[in-house]
C-alpha cells in the first residue's frame, strides 16, 4: 500500500481530531411498546416538564402575582396562568380533507403558508382552555405546542387578556472553557439529493475532494486538513418514487431504486476513509416519517458503514465535538413552524424555537412526532452552542446572545443540490463561513 | 529546460538515458522514474486524443497508482509538453472578492481562467483539474470517467483495500480511521483493517505495531452472533476501562476463546448459515472494530485517545442493537412460523405480542437458537462426528454448554435408537460441562438412556391460554405446539419443538440415522396434524 509519509520532507498533513459524544440516547427509539396511545400523554410530558421550568422562573419574572389554573380563573383579577398554546387555523388543513382529496404515495408538499388574520391563540392546561387576546401575544408568532406563561386577566367575554407573556428562555449553557486551542471545523452539508435531477454530482465529487484532501494545494490542503468531521443533514437521496406504486418490483426497478444510495454509499465511502461523518436522515431519506428520525440503517451503506468513522444519526441531532455541543435537525421542524407563523427569516424561528426550549413544537399537531408516553425528547435541556437546521433555501448565519450569557450560533444549512453550498464551522470562536463549488467552466 | 516543478530534463522523449542528469528539487516525488512520467504522458496522450476520455487528476492517481499531488503535476507536465489540441479545466479557488465570506471553488476552462480569477482575491489558487479533447457541454461529464472508476473499486470484494477504500492518495493523513474488512460469507480469514499512514510518524508507532495482535482473532469473528454479542459488551466494557497494551494482550486469550467457538459453530450451523453469517458479519464487525479500539487506545497522542473514546461510543451503541438484532433474526432464520426480523425499528412489533419477552431472559432465547443450530449439528454428524460436538463443548459459554447439553438431550429423547452408543456417548459428555443454566427446562431432567419410548398426545391450554399440543415421550415431556401458536415466550416448551423444524429441514442431508431421524419426527408431525392419513411432507425429502 503506497503511503505518503515516505515522500516529501514537508512532512504530510495529519488531520485534525476532535473529541465527539454523541447525546442522541433520548431520540433513538429504544424500549418504546406502541400500545394504541394517543398524544395527549406527549403533551402532558410537554406541559409537565415547561410548567416546572416556568414556574422556577416566575419568581423572577413577577413574584407578586399570583399563579392559577384556567378552571380557577376569577373575571377581572389579575393573575398568571400557564399552558400550552393552541392556535386555531382557519386554513389548516385537515386530514380527512387531504385522505378523501389526494392518495398519493409522493409526499405532498405544501409549500404555502395556513395563516389567516382570523387565527387565534387558545390556552390549554389540564383543567380547560380559555381563549387569549391581547396585543401581546401575536398568533402570528406563535403556534400551537409551546407552552409559556401568561399574566392577565380574565374578561368579562370569558376570554383571557394577555398584558405579559413569558417563555422558557435559553435554557442554561454549559461554558466552553476559553482556549486559543487551534482552528477545527466542521462541514455542515445538506440537501444533495442524489439521484435527482437538480443534483451535479460534479459537485458533489468535488466538496468530497476538498474535504479528503485531493483538491487545492498544499495551502489549500492544509485548511482542509483541520476539518474534524462533516455533517451530513438530510435529505441525501432522492429515490425515484414514481416506481413505488405498490406493486412488487421487478430487478430491473430494484436496480433503478438502489442507485441513488449506492452512489451515495460510493461518496460516502470516499468522505468516511479520510474523515469522520455523522449522516442524519431527513423528509425525503428512506427512514421513517415521523420525529425523531431514525438513524439511516446500516444495510443501507455497505461499504460506508465499514468505518469506524462513519455514523448514522438520528434527527434531530444533539452532539458534542470538544466542548462545543451542537444541535441540530434536517429541516422539518422549521419548514412546518414556516407553514403555520411568520417571521423576517429563518433564523428568527430557528432563535423562537431555542427561547420556547422545544426543537419542535409542532409535533405532534401537524408534524409527525412517534406518541411518547413518559417524556418529550424535544425539550431542549441545556443550550446548544451551534444550532443549525438543514435544506434551507439559503445561507444564513447569526450568532445570539442569551440572557444568562449564552451564545449561539444559528445556522441555516442550505440544500446543496440547489445552491453548491456548505457551511464551515470554526469551532474555536464559532465562526461561520460558505464553502460554494461552481462547475460552470465554460 | 525546466518544467514548472523544476524538473531539469536533458534530451527529449525517448532518447533520455534510464538515469538521465536530471536534477529533481526536493519537492518533487522522488519515486517517479522520468520513464515512467514520460510513460504516463504517452498514455494520456493516448486517451485523450484517441479513446477522447477526460483524464482528471483523481483518475490519474488511482488509476497510475500516484498521490493526487503527483497526478496533478503528471498533468501540469502534460499540458505543457503536449498541449496543443487539448482543453484543459482547473480548479481556482480562493475567497471571493464580491463576497469575503464565501470560499469559493470552482471549475474553469483555460480560456475562461483569467477572466474568472478576477472575482476572487489575489492568493487563490490555481490548479489543474483535467485534460480531455473537447470541453462538454454538460460540466457533470467530466464526472463520468471517475465515477465508472470509483464504482469499478466500489465493486472490488469487500475485504480488498483498495484506493477508494482508504484514500490513499490524498494529501491528508488520518491515521484513526479503520475499515472493517471482513467479508460477508466467509470462513475463510481475513485480514482486517489497515491503519493508513501510521509508519512514518513516531507518534502512532505504538498503534502501528498492535494491529497485528487483534488481527488473528478478529479473522474468526464470524457466525456466532449471539455469543458474540454476548461478549461484545464484555469487551466493551473491558475498553472502557483500560488503555493500557498490557491488557490489550489479556484480553486476546478471551477473544481466541470466543473466536474458537465461532469458528466451529459456523462450520456446524450448515444450512441458513448465510443470513446467519451476515449478522454474524454485522456483529463480528462490531467486534473486530472493538478491537481495533483496543489498539487505538494504546497511543499517548490526545488523538488516539480521542478516537479511541470515540470509537468505543460507537461500538457499545451498536452492540446492543445488533445484539438484538441477531436474535430477531435467528428466530426467523430456522424458518418458524415468524417474522425474519432484519432491523431495529421492527422491534415494536416483537415487543406488542410478547410481554413476556421480559420474563424470559435473553440468554434463553439465544439458548433455544443454539439449541436448534447444535441440534442441526447433532442431526447431521451423529454418526461419525461426536467428537467434533465434544470439541465445541470445550470451550464454550456456559449458554451455550447448557444449550448443547439440553439439545443433546432432546436428540436423545427423539429416541433414536440406532444411536444408543453414541448418544450415550454424548451424554457423558454433556454431562461433564455442568453448568448453572439461565434457562432452567423443567423438562430436560428426564431419563434419556431409555431406549423405551412412546408418543403420546397431549392437548393442554398453557399458561398463556393458547392451546398447545404436546407429544409427550415416556419419561420425558416435549412440546410441538402448532404452528400458529408459536410465539417467543414459549422458550421453555417451545425449545424441544425447535429441534423438529430444524431436524426436518435438515433431513435431506442426514446420513444413515436420516431414516430414523425422519420417521421419528415424521411420526411426531403427523401427531401433531392429527391426521395419520394426511401425506407427509418429509416424504418428499425421503425420495431426494
Amino acid at each position: 500500500m503506497e503511503t505518503e509519509d515516505s515522500s516529501s520532507e514537508n512532512g504530510l498533513l495529519h488531520r485534525k481530531q476532535a473529541l465527539y459524544s454523541s447525546l442522541d440516547s433520548c431520540f433513538v427509539i429504544q424500549k418504546e411498546m406502541y400500545r394504541g396511545q394517543q398524544y395527549s400523554q406527549i403533551y402532558f410530558a410537554r406541559l409537565h416538564l415547561m410548567r416546572t421550568l416556568l414556574y422556577s422562573l416566575l419568581p423572577n419574572w413577577k413574584p407578586h402575582i399570583q399563579v392559577c389554573t384556567v378552571i380557577g380563573l376569577e373575571e377581572g383579577k389579575e393573575c398568571i396562568i400557564v399552558g400550552t398554546l393552541y392556535k386555531h387555523m382557519k386554513l389548516k388543513p385537515s386530514i380527512l380533507e387531504e385522505y378523501s382529496k389526494e392518495r398519493s404515495a409522493t409526499p405532498l408538499v405544501r409549500p404555502h403558508n395556513f395563516m389567516h388574520p382570523d387565527d387565534h391563540l387558545i390556552l390549554e392546561d389540564e383543567s380547560g382552555r380559555i381563549k387569549v387576546c391581547g396585543d401581546v401575544l401575536l398568533p402570528s408568532v406563535y403556534v400551537t405546542g409551546v407552552v409559556v406563561a401568561l399574566h392577565g386577566k380574565e374578561t368579562g367575554t370569558g376570554d383571557f387578556w394577555v398584558e405579559d407573556v413569558m417563555e422558557g428562555g435559553l435554557p442554561h449553557q454549559i461554558e466552553r472553557p476559553i482556549k486559543s486551542g487551534e482552528d477545527k471545523y466542521v462541514i455542515f452539508v445538506s440537501g444533495l439529493d442524489i439521484g435527482s435531477s437538480t443534483s451535479n454530482p460534479l459537485k458533489f465529487q468535488l466538496l468530497v475532494d476538498h474535504i479528503t484532501g485531493h483538491l487545492g494545494d498544499k495551502k489549500e490542503q492544509s485548511i482542509a486538513a483541520k476539518i474534524v468531521r462533516v455533517i451530513i443533514a438530510g435529505n441525501s437521496v432522492e429515490i425515484p418514487r414514481g416506481l413505488l406504486n405498490g406493486q412488487n418490483l421487478g430487478s430491473k426497478d430494484q436496480f433503478t431504486l438502489f442507485e441513488p444510495i449506492k452512489e451515495l454509499d460510493i461518496q460516502l465511502t470516499q468522505i468516511a476513509a479520510g474523515i469522520p461523518v455523522d449522516i442524519m436522515p431527513g423528509p425525503n431519506d428512506p427512514a421513517n416519517f415521523s420525529l425523531p428520525q431514525q438513524p439511516l440503517h446500516r444495510c443501507l451503506f455497505p461499504s460506508s458503514s465499514a468505518y469506524n468513522t462513519f455514523r448514522s444519526c438520528p434527527n434531530p441531532h444533539l452532539f458534542q465535538l470538544d466542548d462545543v455541543s451542537l444541535l441540530g435537525t434536517s429541516g422539518q421542524n422549521i419548514d412546518d413552524l414556516e407553514k403555520y407563523s411568520d417571521a423576517n427569516d429563518k433564523l428568527e424561528f430557528l432563535e423562537r424555537t431555542l427561547r420556547w426550549r422545544h426543537v419542535a413544537p409542532t409535533a405532534p399537531n401537524t408534524l409527525g412526532c412517534y406518541p411518547f408516553t413518559d417524556r418529550d425528547p424535544f425539550f431542549v435541556e441545556t443550550c446548544p452552542h451551534v444550532y443549525f437546521v438543514g435544506n434551507q433555501e439559503k445561507y444564513e448565519t447569526r450568532l445570539i446572545k442569551g440572557a444568562e450569557g449564552q451564545i449561539v450560533r444559528l445556522i441555516c444549512i442550505p440544500r446543496f443540490s440547489e445552491t453548491g453550498v456548505a457551511v464551515v464551522l470554526n469551532l474555536r470562536n464559532l465562526d461561520c463561513h460558505a464553502l460554494s463549488f461552481g462547475t460552470e467552466f465554460s | 529546460m525546466f518544467s514548472a516543478e523544476g524538473k531539469l530534463f536533458i534530451g527529449f522523449g525517448s532518447s533520455l538515458p534510464l538515469f538521465g542528469c536530471e536534477i529533481r528539487l526536493p519537492h518533487a516525488d522522488p519515486n517517479m522514474a522520468e520513464i515512467e512520467t514520460l510513460g504516463i504522458l504517452d498514455e494520456i496522450q493516448s486517451l485523450v486524443s484517441d479513446k477522447l476520455q477526460v483524464v482528471s487528476y483523481k483518475w490519474l492517481s488511482r488509476n497510475f497508482l500516484v498521490s493526487s499531488n503527483d497526478a496533478k503535476r503528471l498533468l501540469q507536465d502534460f499540458v505543457e509538453k503536449r498541449g496543443t489540441g487539448v482543453e484543459v479545466v482547473y480548479t481556482l479557488s480562493g475567497w471571493l472578492k464580491t463576497d469575503p465570506s464565501v470560499y469559493h471553488i470552482r471549475l474553469v476552462s483555460k480560456p475562461k481562467l483569467t477572466e474568472v480569477k478576477q472575482e476572487f482575491d489575489e492568493n487563490c489558487s490555481v490548479q489543474i483539474y483535467s485534460v480531455q479533447a473537447c470541453l462538454p457541454k454538460d460540466p457533470a461529464v467530466l464526472w463520468n470517467a471517475e465515477f465508472v472508476q470509483a464504482e469499478e473499486l466500489f465493486k472490488q470484494p469487500h475485504e480488498v483495500n483498495n484506493c477508494l477504500r482508504d484514500n490513499r492518495f490524498c494529501g491528508i493523513l488520518n491515521s484513526f480511521v479503520k475499515r472493517n474488512a471482513e467479508e460477508a460469507n466467509g470462513t475463510t480469514s481475513v485480514l482486517p483493517v489497515k491503519t493508513t499512514g501510521t509508519s512514518g510518524s513516531s507518534g502512532y508507532t505504538l498503534a502501528n505495531q498492535s494491529p497485528t495482535i487483534p488481527q488473528p482473532q478478529q479473522k474468526k469473528i464470524q457466525g456466532t452472533s449471539p455469543n458474540v454479542t454476548l461478549q461484545s459488551p464484555n469487551v466493551v466494557k473491558d475498553v472502557k476501562n483500560e488503555s493500557k497494551p498490557a491488557e490489550n494482550k489479556l484480553k486476546v486469550p478471551q477473544l481466541t476463546v470466543n473466536t474458537k467457538k465461532g469458528e466451529t459453530d459456523k462450520n456446524s450451523s450448515g444450512t441458513g448459515g448465510a443470513l446467519a453469517n451476515m449478522w454474524g458479519r454485522a456483529s463480528a464487525k462490531s467486534k473486530a472494530e472493538c478491537a481495533s479500539a483496543k489498539t487505538n487506545g494504546i497511543s499517548n497522542s490526545a488523538d488516539a485517545q480521542i478516537c479511541a473514546r470515540e470509537e468505543i461510543e460507537h461500538e457499545s451503541s451498536d452492540d446492543e442493537g445488533q445484539g438484538v438484532n441477531v436474535r430477531r433474526s435467528y428466530n426467523g432464520e430456522v424458518g418458524r412460523k415468524r417474522r425474519v426480523v432484519f432491523d431495529f425499528s421492527d422491534e415494536e412489533d416483537e415487543f406488542k405480542d410478547a410481554v413476556n419477552l421480559a420474563s424470559p431472559d435473553p440468554p434463553k432465547k439465544k439458548s433455544m437458537l443454539d439449541s436448534k443450530r447444535s441440534s442441526y449439528s447433532s442431526d447431521i454428524e451423529k454418526s461419525k462426528l461426536n467428537f467434533e460436538e465434544e470439541k465445541e463443548d470445550k470451550p464454550n459459554f456456559k449458554h451455550r454448554k447448557e444449550t448443547d447439553r439440553k439439545s443433546k438431550e432432546e436428540n436423545l429423547a427423539f429416541g433414536n435408537h440406532n444411536n444408543m452408543n453414541s448418544s450415550s456417548s454424548e451424554k457423558v459428555i454433556n454431562q461433564v460441562p455442568a453448568v448453572d443454566t439461565i434457562a432452567k427446562d423443567k423438562t430436560r431432567d428426564a431419563a434419556p438412556n431409555s431406549p423405551k419410548r412412546k408418543k403420546v398426545l397431549k392437548t393442554r391450554i398453557d399458561e398463556r391460554g393458547r392451546e398447545v399440543t404436546e407429544v409427550v415421550w415416556e419419561g420425558e415431556e416435549e412440546t410441538k405446539p402448532e404452528s400458529d401458536t408459536t410465539k417467543k415466550a414459549d422458550n421453555i416448551p417451545a425449545s424441544n419443538n425447535s429441534n423438529r423444524p430444524s431436524a426436518v429441514k435438515k433431513s435431506p442431508a442426514v446420513t444413515a440415522n436420516a431414516p430414523l431421524n425422519q420417521v421419528g419426527k415424521t411420526g411426531s408431525k403427523k401427531a401433531g396434524n392429527k391426521d395419520p392419513k394426511q401425506g407427509n411432507i418429509l416424504s418428499f425429502f425421503k425420495r431426494v
